[in-house]
């Protein structure tokens, strides 16, 4: 057996590996840094220790306005699109509507079709249908490009799910809507779940649709931070930024422990 | 044909939505990128796009960086998927973790650590200024390199998974066998594993270049008004300069270049689902 690979290779291997991460990590540490420097402008390394600019978050309207309107979103568009995905997912793994395939492609295509083009023709739509946009505006859009995540993972789990489970239960007299709510429905929850994670995760960080659905009185936490970075960044963006990320890494640890990360990476 | 209709009342309210929220908005704004002022059909605001070569510019811009970026993160994710496919899969899974991590952490975010690593005084060009190479107000925001890297950074997770999606299903013992042949280390990662891999670096290299193309926050961030791509000429007639019809032909253009490198994405990807 010759050896599989040379050891300068594998040192090589790791080093590269290691400058790819620091590389890909970098802009998430330099803002974790400034966020706690105790220094008023914004400079990395970071100066001393100090929280005050997350506590200065809290002092700040338009923040604390942003923040209520992306929780509000967020939640709203993980509810709905957990909910609209789960009918989706089920009918497609049952192939039996026609041109399901052409149909999994209409739903799975705002995955692939980048966000800016369906957001100015929403802006368009709505302005020349229904008026100014609005907080429901941005809900149906965030839905739109979360629906798609949702149903991903409830295909995955169902794609490993039991078919005959159902046909157990219509052979022992359960009704179509029995069958739905106490076999099928059980069985897609880890899926749902996921996909949950993942619509709350895409509607809290998006910020394409977000912007150019945006008016003074509809700013979500990403645009108010954009403004900031366009005009004068501070060490509050920072802090702001921060807690965007530890968000995120409490739902990764979170998708991670119950679920189990892996079976839901797209590869 | 009760169970079509079954189906059909689970699905309703998704194909509604998708009707409604997608294919609707989309069609309009296929259908507003050809009306005049006085709402008569015309083609005037493709002509003012293609003819003026500022905007020419602008598309020129936005394709060789998208390029260059593409290149960037194919010739990265490819070594990378190929290492995490062969390393312990307790360590993959860490990777994974940490790759993922940035990528579902918000644009704006990142690109806000960008803007404090290359601003003026950043740890970047400062570490440049010490070492000598630049002088001390030396800053690479509002730069093309900005927006390679700024993007290189965002996009280089989607193309990496992409490609370990592939890699990991390739068999170890095609490899084991090409070396028991006599072939070398590099040989047999030239020969047997780049064209396995191939369909993976092509499909996270198209997906890479589609949304490098139409990419937004991170190029105006980081490039700043003087460079501008095609998504801030976009958002700069739908949003300031109120010219909705010209935004949708713009968009209409990039909507094209987008579907053209996305038709050979969805073959290839569709072919390794099934």
């Amino acid at each position: 057996m010759v050896k599989a690979v040379p050891n300068t290779l594998r040192v090589f291997a790791s080093l590269f590996v290691a400058l790819t991460l620091v590389f890909i990590l970098a802009p998430l540490v330099v803002v974790a840094g400034v966020s706690v420097s105790e220094s008023q402008f914004i400079a990395f390394p970071p100066s001393g220790f100090s929280l005050r600019w997350f506590a200065a978050i809290f002092d700040s309207n338009a923040y604390v306005q942003a923040l209520i309107t992306s929780l509000k979103l967020a939640t709203l568009v993980t509810v709905t699109a957990t909910i609209v995905g789960a009918g989706a997912a089920i009918a497609l793994h049952r192939r039996r509507l026609p041109g399901t395939s052409l149909l999994a492609g209409l739903f799975l295509s705002p995955l692939i079709l980048p966000s800016i083009i369906f957001a100015i023709g929403l802006l368009m739509l709505w302005s020349a249908t229904i008026g100014p946009v609005s907080f429901w505006a941005l809900w149906i859009g965030h839905m739109v490009i979360a629906l798609p995540y949702v149903i991903r993972t409830t295909l995955a789990v169902l794609a490993d799910s039991d078919p005959f489970l159902e046909e157990a239960a219509r052979t022992m007299g359960a009704s179509r809507w029995q069958r739905i709510l106490y076999v099928v429905l059980p069985q897609c929850v880890p899926g749902l779940a996921a996909g949950a994670f993942f619509a709350f995760n895409i509607s809290f960080d998006e910020a394409v649709v977000a912007l150019f659905l945006r008016t003074p009185d509809l700013v979500t936490l990403p645009i108010q931070i954009y403004n900031q970075l366009e005009f004068s960044p501070d060490p509050t963006v920072a802090a702001v930024s921060t807690l965007m990320m530890g968000l995120t890494v409490f739902l990764i640890a979170t998708l991670d422990r119950f679920l189990g990360i892996q079976r839901f990476v797209g590869t | 044909m009760r169970d079509r209709v079954e189906d059909l009342a689970l699905a309703g309210p998704g194909i509604l939505l998708l009707a409604l929220a997608f294919v609707l908005p989309i069609a309009e704004m296929l259908g507003l990128s050809i009306l005049g002022t006085h709402r008569e059909l015309t083609l005037e605001h493709f002509i003012r796009f293609l003819s003026d070569p500022y905007y020419l510019g602008i598309v020129w811009r936005t394709i060789y960086l998208s390029l260059l970026i593409t290149a960037i993160c194919a010739a990265i994710g490819f070594p990378l998927a190929y290492v995490m496919a062969r390393i312990r899969p307790a360590l993959r899974l860490w990777l994974i973790v940490l790759i993922i991590l940035p990528l579902m952490t918000s644009v704006v975010v990142r690109t806000f650590g960008w803007m404090v690593l290359l601003g003026r005084g950043g740890l970047i060009p400062f570490t440049l200024w010490k070492l000598g190479f630049v002088g001390r107000n030396f800053t690479l925001m509002h730069t093309e390199a900005a927006i390679v890297i700024g993007m290189v950074q965002v996009l280089l997770p989607f193309t990496t998974l992409s490609i370990l999606g592939v890699v990991m299903k390739i068999d170890r013992r095609l490899e084991e066998a090409s070396r028991t042949m006599g072939a070398g280390f590099f040989a047999t990662l030239r020969i047997v594993i780049l064209p396995l891999a191939m369909p993976g670096i092509l499909a996270g290299s198209l997906l890479a270049f589609t949304l490098s193309v139409s990419s937004f926050v991170t190029p105006s961030l980081l490039g700043g008004v003087r460079l501008p791509v095609v998504a801030a000429s976009i958002y700069d007639a739908a949003t300031k300069t109120l010219e909705w019809n010209f935004a949708a032909a713009q968009s209409v253009i990039l909507l094209v270049g987008v579907l053209l490198a996305l038709t050979p994405y969805i073959k290839l990807s569709g072919r390794r689902h099934g």
